[in-house]
């Protein structure tokens, strides 16, 4: 659904800052509503909602304009209060997983990212796997065969999914590379070292849906077992 | 579109950044300080290496003063 913003929601809107170049993603309640939906707003005045019909449209505004698309949309008033403008950085792609990729590549979604989660100690049976566009991976310390601290691997159950499926690693890991991934580190941790498992978020424009797990101080020595070839057996 | 614009980072940075955390699988997201005095916000290095640079962006990896870890 497209809106025109409320006079004086717009005038709120012009005071806080843009998310990029003439846009902001805002979650908002309507007035005299209690829940909130999120909307672009492109110049502080034409909101489109962030739901399944967002792609059409935009592409009706295009087609139109913004001036007729402005001239026409119902007007949208919001609870002041309730206006959150989404930052650069905290941005979200608004993205949900396709059935495809949520059945047969067994992605998942919603859930928190690995650093939001819990801490939990390894079990020190399971393995983890690093997906890597580089073979001298600058995490793993391969003198003391082991993780760095800070370091984000996934779980190796998640990572055979991705290479089983045909998955596109960079997709469902939601990575910034525009080089592809080559490489697959596998990783024992000892019971002693902690984690922090959760579902990869949407980022870089990338669905994510994967499983991260992540190792703040990183892992004991002699937990890095081996390295090989990204989909190699 | 494709973007394989990267600046290998001198190896003082590297060795700085192989042992601060990532913020995703491979990939660190960081400040920059230039000796002219811009600062470049935001930035993605890969393996703790390569600077991913926009599109047609040229910069002298002589040119950076400092890297840190953008935290927010």
């Amino acid at each position: 659904m497209i809106y025109r913003i409320y006079e004086q929601d717009s005038e709120t809107l012009l005071e806080k800052p843009e998310t990029g170049m003439g846009y902001q993603i805002i979650s908002a309640a309507q007035y005299n509503m209690r829940f909130s939906r999120k909307f672009v707003v492109y110049n502080t005045n034409l909101a489109v909602e962030l739901d399944s019909d967002f792609q059409v449209n935009k592409r009706l505004i295009m087609n139109e304009g913004y001036k007729f698309a402005l001239s026409k949309a119902p007007v949208l008033t919001l609870e002041t209060n309730s206006i959150k403008v989404f930052d650069h950085n905290s941005v979200r792609e608004f993205i949900t997983l396709s059935a495809v990729k949520r059945d047969i590549n067994k992605r998942l979604s919603g859930g928190k990212g690995a650093t939001d989660s819990p801490k939990e100690f390894a079990n020190g049976k399971d393995i983890f796997t690093r997906v890597s566009a580089y073979e001298d991976d600058k995490r793993i310390d391969f003198v003391k065969n082991r993780l760095k601290p800070g370091t984000f691997t996934t779980t190796f159950e998640d990572y055979a999914n991705c290479v089983i499926t045909n998955d596109d690693p960079i997709d469902r890991y939601a990575l910034p590379n525009d080089e592809k991934i080559k490489w697959a580190f596998f990783i024992q941790p000892k019971s002693v070292d902690i984690l922090q498992k959760g579902i990869v978020q949407p980022a870089f424009s990338h669905v994510g849906g994967g499983i991260e797990a992540y190792f703040e101080k990183g892992t004991s020595e002699n937990t890095y077992a081996l390295k090989k070839e990204y989909g190699k057996q | 579109m494709e973007n394989n614009n990267q600046l290998k980072l001198p190896t003082k940075f590297t060795s700085y950044l192989e042992n601060l955390p990532e913020q995703g699988m491979g990939y660190q997201i960081v400040d920059i300080e230039l000796f002219n005095g811009k600062t470049l916000v935001d930035r993605i290095v890969f393996n703790s290496t390569y600077l991913k640079l926009n599109n047609d962006e040229k910069i002298d990896s002589e040119n950076i003063k400092s890297v840190k870890i953008n935290s927010k």
